[in-house]
């Protein structure tokens, strides 16, 4: 298959899973907030794994170029959250029904799964299985991370259906940067540690200031802690027996 | 020199590189609530990039040995938390919490400096260059370490030059481990990747337990996403370029 279009098929797989995410409430009607903070947690320990997995792939490559990016992505989202004013933003609120809070949800959101298409991106690049390792991976998080935003979209008298096509969409631009980013390192592959440590940088800072901080609060530190570790383990694990 | 003493020296050497990490707070004075919230936050930064070291070294030399080793490794902290937490452990004029916190601190990092030991004990079966050279960049990554260490302790109130001498009390398994390492290379070699899966496993259990609640609790979060992650960028490179 053509290698774009490989991207394209892995990157559309990691968004569309975000539509399962719906399913838990589904069935369950109402979450109790203890499982939004296990989700939450979940949701954090794949994403750490997955940074390391390609902090690992990239580590040969040029050291400096990766450290630069790593320093222009933690910089890239520190900074668009201050512009856009969202970086104190408590994603997890349930009583908070403005409008204004609701599109605030689904920008931090979109600004996210971005981050999520360059680590796809650029493991791509590196080499394919890692690419669709990456993705998998990403598919998987990318579910309780649905959850969690369909339970906030929920209060807010959302329908269910509804709620599960906004959390594909924020990963619109999870499938847009994936693209984006293999075709600019296919055309420039000087950009390649630049683009592994931009992922890595933004993945670390997104884990430490989205899902965990309020996961906390919903469930205990230690139930989290667990949850957040077993997670991290189980990429770790995966990632030493494929690839 | 008979090797076996200069094995012991090398050990020696690499666990009093761990007091340097102790100096930056020579430059600190005052520690207000946020700066113990700061000092969390790079400590769980410098000991997850630590983490990523090892459990990339831990998988490559045997995965099933790892993930054994980072399940019981979870599951000692669990343990020795809930023994802290049940006996009301004091720790000089530390409240608490905090007395837990640092205890914890210091087993952790003690603990996980055995199977540095070991390395450095291994190394010398593969020739003196190959040793000099793991035995500079063990010592050089215990550092950071004792950074660690000391941004959990000296915020509780423990001296500076408390903060090294438990720096380097974390490191004393390493002399210790490196002699019966260095003689018996094999069995070792064979429990190695247990070794640093239980350290692993130790330490990120130890970060998400620990050290970043209390973070969360005391600055805001960008504040700690930012140190967090920078401190851990900047552990890869460290322990890369070194």
């Amino acid at each position: 298959m053509n290698p774009t279009l490989t991207v394209l098929l892995y990157s559309s797989i990691a968004a569309a899973a975000a539509s399962l995410g719906a399913l838990p409430l589904r069935v369950r009607g109402v979450m109790p907030t203890a499982w939004i903070g296990w989700a939450n947690a979940l949701a954090a320990g794949l994403m750490l794994g997955t940074a390391y997995v390609i902090v690992v792939a990239g580590l040969n490559r040029m050291v400096l170029a990766g450290a630069s990016g790593a320093f222009l992505g933690i910089g890239f989202i520190y900074w668009t959250h201050l512009i856009a004013r969202t970086e104190d933003l408590d994603l997890n609120r349930l009583d908070q029904t403005g409008p204004e809070y609701g599109y605030q949800v689904l920008l931090v959101q979109s600004l996210h799964s971005a981050s999520e298409g360059v680590a796809i991106g650029a493991a791509m690049s590196l080499n394919i299985a890692l690419g669709v390792f990456a993705a998998l991976a990403f598919a998987v998080h990318n579910i309780p991370e649905a959850t969690v935003l369909c339970t906030v979209l929920r209060a807010r008298r959302i329908r269910l259906r509804d709620a599960a096509g906004l959390a594909v969409l924020t990963n619109v631009s999870l499938v847009l940067l994936s693209i984006v980013t293999f075709s600019l390192i296919m055309a420039a592959p000087s950009l390649l540690p630049w683009a592994l440590g931009f992922a890595m940088g933004a993945l670390v800072y997104l884990v430490m200031m989205e899902p965990l901080p309020e996961s906390y609060r919903q469930a205990g530190n230690t139930s989290i802690a667990l949850v957040t570790s077993v997670a991290m383990g189980m990429v770790v694990l995966l990632k030493a027996f494929l690839l | 020199m008979h090797p076996v003493i200069l094995v012991f020296i090398y050990g020696s050497l690499t666990a009093l590189a761990t007091g340097i990490g102790a100096l930056p707070f020579l430059f600190v004075r005052t520690i207000s609530p946020r700066g113990v919230a700061y000092a969390n936050a790079i400590a769980s930064g410098l000991m997850l990039g630590a983490c990523f070291g090892l459990l990339l070294e831990g998988t490559e030399s045997g995965t099933w040995g790892t993930i054994i080793g980072a399940n019981l490794g979870v599951l000692f902290i669990l343990a020795t938390q809930r023994i802290l937490e049940h006996h009301n452990v004091h720790f000089g004029s530390i409240g608490r919490g905090g007395s837990r916190r640092t205890l914890l601190m210091i087993v952790v990092m003690t603990v996980h400096s055995f199977s540095e030991g070991v390395a450095v004990g291994t190394s010398f079966g593969g020739g003196m260059s190959l040793a000099v050279l793991i035995t500079a960049s063990i010592a050089v990554h215990n550092i950071p370490e004792g950074l660690a260490i000391s941004a959990v302790l000296r915020p509780q109130g423990v001296s500076v030059a408390g903060c090294a001498g438990w720096s380097i009390f974390s490191s004393l398994p390493q002399p210790l481990m490196a002699v019966p390492a260095y003689l018996l290379v094999d069995t070792f070699t064979t429990f190695l990747p247990y070794g640093i899966g239980f350290a692993a496993g130790a330490m990120v259990l130890m970060v998400f337990l620990e050290l970043l609640p209390e973070a969360y609790q005391r600055a805001r979060k960008p504040r700690v996403a930012l140190l967090v992650s920078i401190s851990l960028a900047g552990m890869i490179v460290f322990q890369r370029f070194l």
